[in-house]
C-alpha cells in the first residue's frame, strides 16, 4: 500500500491527497481495531486471573474483574519458585538453540537453494519427510539414543542437536524459499567480481535476508522459551529446569493455582512480546538494488 | 557485463558446487545420520513388533498394519476427518494469512501494536485461546451466534450448533485455528521486505494503483512464502490434534477425532507403542504423497533468484 | 560471528562441566524417588521434609526426590520405563501394575518382605491396605507394588441450597428414587436458562460404569469379554440420560459450558447442589472455608438391593528393577519408611490426599466429618479393571459413544451396541497381535 490509490475509481475529486489518506487509514484503523479488541481477549483474560484470590477463582469470572487485584501473585510466582536460577536456564538453552539453528539452517538452506549437487532434490524430500512423522512415536528412540550416548541429566540434548540441523528442516525450507527469492541480478555481480559461494553467502545472502533471519531467530526463541517438554523428558537435574517447565509446578492434581498460573504465565509471556515487538519494526523497508550493490 | 564473462566464470562456479553443496548442507546431513536416523528407523522397526512400552518389543510381522487397515473402524473415521481437515485448512489459513499481512503492512502510525495484538494468540496460553473460542462459538450464549440470530429468526431456522454439530465441528475448528494465522503473517511480512523497492517505484510511474501493485507484485513476489506455508500447511494439518484435544475431546460422534488424536490415544492411553508407530508410519506415507503432488506447483512459484 | 562461535562454544563447555557439581551426603548411596510435589507446588515443603527426615535417620543411604506436576509425571515416567531409566522409586496408577509386572519392570515385593520376616527385621504389614488395593497389586501371586493413595468417591450435597429449597440433611437421597425427587425440588430455572440443578448422574465424577456396579453389573464379565448387552444397562443408560429431560438438551449443555467458560466448578459455585466426586473435590472446596455449607454420603443405590460401591481408584508406589542391590536395599528401606504410619498420616496432611494405610487415615480423619465420611467409605471402593486390549475402556473409548447419546444424535440402545462393537474389536485386534 505503497500509493494512496487504492480508491481513484470512487474518489470525490473535491477531496485533496491528505483527506484522502487520513478517510483510508481511518477506514484501516477501524477494521483492526475491531480485530485487535477480539484477539486480545485471551490475553485479558489471563491478567484478570492472575490477579484473583483463590476464593473468586472458584466463583468464576460472572465480574471478569476481580474486586480486590492480588498483585501480589506476581510476587509470589516468581518468589515460590526459584524464578531467576529458571531464567538463567531458559537463557541459557534459547542462546544455543537460537545460535545453533542460525548456523545450520542458513547453511543447508543456502545449500538446497543456490547449489546444485546430486541427490540434492532426493534430500530435500527427505527432508520435508522428516517433519511429517509425528514426534511422540520418535521420542522414546530418541531418548535411547541420548542414553547412549551418556547424554542423560545434561544440557546437551537440549543443544547440540540445533547446530546439526535438529529441528531445523521447518527453517531450512523457509530460508531456502527466502535464498530463492532474493534477485539473481545482486549474486551474478558478485560472481563476476570473482566471489565464491562462501562470500555470497556472508556478504550477499545473510544481509538481504535479514528479515528472514529475524522470523527465523524469532520461531525459535518462541519454541524453545515457550517448550516445556523436551526439559520434561531430559532434564532430570531440576536445577537445570526452565521457566516453562518449573512455572508448572503450580498444577497440581486438585488445587490447580489458576491465579499464580497465570501471573506466571503473563511473566513467561512478557519477553515474547517485547521480542516480537522490537522484531516487527525490522519489517518495514524493502530492498533496494542500488544499497547493496556499491 | 558482458554475457561470455558471465558464463565463464559461472560454469567454474558450477564444478566447485557438487563438492560445496555437501560442505554446505553438511550440519543438516550430520544431524541426520547421527540424531534423526536411528529414532526414525527404531519407530519404523518397533510398527512391526508388539510394543506396550515397557518390556521387550515383539516381531509380529504387519499385524499392526493389518488391524489398522482391515479391522480399526476408527482408523478410517481419523483418516478421513483429518483429510477433511487438511483441504479446507490449508487454503483457508492462506487466504487470511495473507489478506492479514497485506493489512498488516499499511504504514500506519500504531501499526506495530496492531501486529504484536495480531500475533497474541500465538503466544497466549492455550486454555485461554480456548475460553475466547468457548465465548464466541458457544451455541447458546456465544457472541457469534447473537450476532447472527436476527439472520436465524429472519430464515426461521435453529441456531448453528458450531462444534456441537457433528456436521459442522471440523469446520468450527478449522475457523478457530485461524485465530493462530498472525504465525504465518510474519513470513509474509519478512517477505514483503524482501521485494525490491525498484519495481514499485517503477509501477508508480507506470501509474499502477495500490491494488493493481498488490496483485502485481507483492502477491507474485510473496509466492515463495506462500509455497512455503501451503507445504508446512499440509504437513501440520495432518498432525493436527491440539485444538480438538481441547475443544471437542475427538467428539461429537468422533467427528473431530483427528488421526494425530488416535495416534496419541493408541500410544498413551492404549500402550500400544507397535501399532501407534505404524499408525505414524501411515500417515508419513500418506502425507508425503501429497506433499510430493503439492510439490509440482513449484514452477508456479516465483523466485527472483531463478528469474532470467 | 567467529567471535560468537568462540564465545558460544567456551559457554558451552563450562555449563556442561559445572553440572557435575558435589553436596552433602555425597559418599551415601543415592536413591531416584519421583514424586508429584514440584517446587512451587503446596506439597514441596512438605515432601521435602519427609525426605530430609528420613536421609537423617540412617547414614547410608541419600534419597533424592524430584518433583513432576500431576500432568506432566506420566509421560516422564513412562518414557523413563520404556527405556529403562527409570527411576528407583516412583508413583504409578495402581489399576495397570500387572502391565509393568508382567514385562519385568518391577521388583517383586512379596520376596523383600519374606526376606526381612527371615531375616528378623522390621518390616512391612501389609493387611493395614485395603484388599481391593492389594489385589491390584498383585500379580502372579505376589506383590510388585504396594497401594500408596486411596481415591473414593461419594455423592456431595449443598446444604445451603438444601435449605433455600426448604430441605435438610434429612432429605439427602440414598436411592435413585429419592434422589430424583430432592433433585427436582432443588432446580431453579428462570425461563430457558437453568440456574440450579438439583443433580444430573453425568456430571462431576460420575460414570456409567460406577452407576453400573451399584447394580452389580459391569462393562465386562469375568473373562474380560464385554457385556453392555443386557435389558437392565440400557436401562441404567437411560436412567442417566434422562434424568433431566423436562430441560432441552441445549440448556444443559449451555449450563455445563457456562461452568467450564467461567473456570468455575459447578459445585462450588453453589449451581448444582448434588453431586458425585472425590475426595479432590474436599481439598478444591478447602479455600472457600465456611462459605459454602455441605456434606457427603455414599452414591445414591438404584434401590434397597443396591450394591454399595464406589470407583476407588488410586496410586502404586513402586520400585523399578535397576538391578542395583545397594540401591535396592535403600529404596525398600524408603518405601518401608514412606509406608509407615506417621509418615502416611503426615502425607496425608501434605498432600491432601488420601493415603493407603487404613488405620492412619482413620486417625487422621477423626473430627473431620467430611474426612471421616470418606475414609470409611473406603471400604467400598473398587478399582476398574484392567483390561488390556482396552486399557482406556472408562474413559477415551467409551466417552465418545457416551456423549454421542447424551446429546441425543444416537439413542441408548445403539451407544451400548456401538461400544460394545469396539471393545470386540480392540480383542480381536489384540489377540491377533500376541
Amino acid at each position: 500500500m505503497q500509493s494512496d490509490n487504492t480508491f481513484k475509481e470512487h474518489r470525490d475529486p473535491k477531496l485533496t491527497l491528505k483527506q484522502r489518506r487520513l478517510i483510508k487509514n481511518t477506514l484501516i484503523h477501524a477494521v483492526l481495531i475491531l480485530l485487535a479488541f477480539v484477539f486480545m481477549f485471551p490475553f485479558l483474560w489471563m491478567f484478570f486471573t492472575a490477579l484473583k484470590t483463590p476464593a473468586e477463582l472458584l466463583q468464576g469470572i460472572e465480574v471478569l474483574l476481580p474486586k480486590d487485584p492480588q498483585w501480589e501473585n506476581f510476587r509470589v510466582a516468581v518468589t515460590t519458585v526459584p524464578f531467576f536460577m529458571y531464567l538463567k536456564n531458559s537463557l541459557i538453552l534459547v542462546f544455543f538453540a537460537v545460535l545453533g539453528t542460525l548456523f545450520s539452517a542458513t547453511l543447508s538452506a543456502y545449500a538446497f537453494a543456490k547449489l546444485q549437487w546430486p541427490g540434492r532434490d532426493v534430500l530435500f524430500v527427505v527432508m520435508l519427510a522428516t517433519m511429517m512423522i509425528p514426534a511422540q512415536v520418535i521420542l522414546i528412540p530418541s531418548y535411547i539414543l541420548y542414553d547412549l550416548i551418556g547424554w542423560l541429566g545434561t544440557r546437551l540434548p537440549l543443544i547440540v542437536p540445533y547446530f546439526f540441523g535438529g529441528g531445523a528442516a521447518f527453517y531450512i525450507f523457509l530460508l531456502r524459499q527466502f535464498f530463492k527469492g532474493i534477485p539473481k541480478e545482486l549474486t551474478e555481480s558478485a560472481i563476476v567480481d570473482g566471489a565464491g559461494h562462501f562470500k555470497i553467502f556472508f556478504y550477499i545472502m545473510l544481509p538481504l535476508t535479514r528479515p528472514a533471519l529475524i522470523t527465523v531467530s524469532l520461531l525459535t526463541f518462541m519454541f524453545v522459551w515457550n517448550d516445556y517438554f523436551g526439559p520434561l523428558i531430559y532434564l532430570s537435574n531440576p536445577d537445570h529446569w526452565t521457566l516453562a517447565l518449573g512455572l508448572r509446578g503450580f498444577q497440581t492434581q486438585f488445587t490447580g493455582r489458576y491465579d499464580l498460573m497465570m501471573a506466571a504465565a503473563i511473566l513467561v509471556m512478557l519477553p515474547t512480546i517485547v521480542l516480537f515487538f522490537i522484531a516487527q519494526k525490522y519489517f518495514i523497508e524493502g530492498i533496494t538494488f542500488t544499497g547493496i550493490k556499491g | 557485463m558482458s554475457k561470455k564473462n558471465k558464463t565463464s566464470s559461472l560454469s567454474g562456479l558450477r564444478k566447485q558446487e557438487k563438492k560445496l553443496g555437501y560442505i554446505f548442507a553438511s550440519p543438516w546431513l550430520i544431524g541426520l545420520v547421527i540424531f534423526g536416523a536411528f529414532p526414525i528407523l527404531a519407530s519404523l522397526f518397533l510398527s512391526f513388533t508388539r510394543y506396550r512400552m515397557v518390556g521387550t518389543p515383539e516381531w509380529i510381522g504387519l499385524a499392526n498394519y493389518r488391524a489398522l487397515m482391515f479391522n480399526d473402524s476408527i482408523f478410517w473415521t481419523s483418516l478421513w476427518n483429518t483429510l477433511y481437515h487438511v483441504f479446507l485448512s490449508v487454503p483457508l489459513g492462506l487466504f487470511v494469512g495473507i489478506i492479514l499481512a497485506l493489512l498488516l503492512n499499511s504504514k500506519i502510525r500504531g501499526i506495530g501494536i496492531y501486529r504484536t495484538l495480531f500475533y497474541l494468540p500465538n503466544v497466549v496460553s492455550i486454555v485461554a485461546m480456548s475460553l475466547l473460542w468457548l465465548w464466541l462459538f458457544q451455541p447458546n450464549f456465544g457472541l457469534i451466534n447473537q450476532v447472527l440470530s436476527p439472520i436465524y429468526n429472519l430464515f426461521n431456522m435453529e441456531p448453528l450448533g458450531w462444534y456441537r454439530d457433528a456436521d459442522l465441528s471440523k469446520l468450527t475448528l478449522i475457523l478457530m485455528g485461524l485465530w493462530t494465522a498472525g504465525g504465518s503473517m510474519i513470513i509474509y511480512l519478512a517477505q514483503m521486505q524482501d521485494i525490491p523497492k525498484d519495481y514499485y517505484e517503477a509501477a508508480e510511474i507506470d501509474g499502477a494503483n495500490g491494488f493493481q501493485q498488490i496483485i502485481k507484485i507483492t502477491l507474485p513476489l510473496m509466492t515463495p512464502s506462500i509455497f512455503f506455508n501451503f507445504i508446512m500447511g499440509i504437513i501440520a494439518g495432518f498432525q493436527v490434534f491440539a485444538i480438538a484435544y481441547i475443544m471437542t475431546q475427538g467428539g461429537p460422534g468422533r467427528s473431530t477425532y483427528y488421526y494425530g488424536y488416535y495416534l496419541f490415544d493408541k500410544m498413551i492411553n492404549d500402550n500400544n507403542m507397535g501399532q501407534a508407530s505404524a499408525m505414524a508410519w501411515i500417515l508419513l506415507l500418506i502425507t508425503l504423497v501429497i506433499t510430493l503432488i503439492a510439490l509440482t506447483l513449484n514452477r508456479f512459484v516465483f523466485y527472483l533468484g531463478d528469474q532470467d | 560471528m567467529k567471535k560468537i562461535m568462540l564465545l558460544s562454544m567456551i559457554l558451552l563447555v563450562t555449563i556442561t562441566l559445572s553440572a557435575c557439581g558435589s553436596d552433602e551426603y555425597s559418599d551415601r548411596i543415592e536413591i531416584e524417588f519421583w514424586h508429584q510435589s514440584p517446587v512451587g507446588s503446596d506439597s514441596y515443603s512438605g515432601l521435602r521434609r519427609i525426605i530430609r527426615e528420613f536421609n537423617e535417620s540412617q547414614d547410608e543411604y541419600v534419597v533424592r526426590g524430584t518433583g513432576i506436576n500431576f500432568w506432566d509425571y506420566w509421560d516422564r515416567v513412562n518414557i523413563a520405563i520404556a527405556s529403562n531409566n527409570a527411576p528407583d522409586l516412583g508413583y504409578h496408577t495402581l489399576d495397570n501394575v500387572i502391565l509393568r509386572a508382567e514385562n519385568q519392570a518391577l521388583y517383586n515385593i512379596s520376596d523383600l518382605i519374606e526376606a526381612d520376616i527371615e531375616a528378623g527385621v522390621e518390616t512391612l504389614d501389609p493387611t493395614v491396605f485395603l484388599e481391593n488395593q492389594l489385589e491390584f497389586a498383585t500379580y502372579d501371586g505376589d506383590l510388585y507394588a504396594l497401594p500408596f493413595s486411596a481415591t473414593t468417591r461419594m455423592l456431595f450435597y449443598n446444604l445451603d441450597l438444601f435449605e433455600a429449597a426448604g430441605l435438610s440433611e434429612d432429605d439427602v437421597p440414598t436411592t435413585w428414587d429419592e434422589l430424583y425427587e430432592v433433585a427436582k425440588q432443588l432446580d431453579k430455572v428462570d425461563g430457558n436458562t437453568i440456574e440450579v440443578l438439583g443433580f444430573d448422574p453425568s456430571f462431576g465424577e460420575g460414570t456409567y460404569h460406577q452407576y453400573l456396579w451399584t447394580d452389580g453389573l459391569d462393562f465386562f464379565d469375568e473373562d474380560l469379554n464385554p457385556t453392555l448387552n443386557t435389558e437392565r444397562h440400557l436401562e441404567i443408560l437411560e436412567w442417566m440420560y434422562d434424568f433431566n429431560e423436562e430441560y432441552p438438551r441445549s440448556a444443559l449443555d449451555a449450563f455445563g459450558e457456562a461452568n467450564q467458560m467461567l473456570g468455575i466448578n459447578p459445585f462450588a459455585a453453589g449451581r448444582v447442589a448434588m453431586m458425585v466426586a472425590s475426595d479432590g473435590l474436599y481439598e478444591t472446596l478447602r479455600p472457600l472455608g465456611d462459605n459454602i455449607n455441605y456434606g457427603v454420603t455414599h452414591i445414591p443405590l438404584p434401590d434397597e438391593d443396591g450394591v454399595r460401591v464406589n470407583w476407588g481408584s488410586g496410586f502404586s508406589i513402586e520400585m523399578y528393577d535397576n538391578g542395583d542391590e545397594d540401591k535396592k536395599a535403600g529404596t525398600w528401606a524408603f518405601l518401608k519408611y514412606l509406608l509407615d504410619y506417621d509418615t502416611q498420616v503426615e502425607l496425608a496432611d501434605t498432600m491432601g490426599w488420601l493415603m493407603s494405610h487404613i488405620p492412619a487415615m482413620e486417625a487422621y480423619a477423626e473430627g473431620n466429618e467430611i474426612l471421616e465420611a470418606f475414609v470409611n467409605e473406603l471400604e467400598y471402593a473398587v478399582d476398574k479393571v484392567y483390561v488390556p486390549y482396552a486399557p482406556n475402556w472408562h474413559a477415551t473409548d467409551w466417552d465418545q459413544f457416551f456423549t454421542e447419546g447424551l446429546s441425543g444424535a444416537i439413542s441408548a440402545e445403539e451407544v451400548l451396541t456401538r461400544a460394545r462393537n469396539l471393545y470386540i474389536e480392540k480383542q480381536e485386534n489384540y489377540e491377533r497381535s500376541n
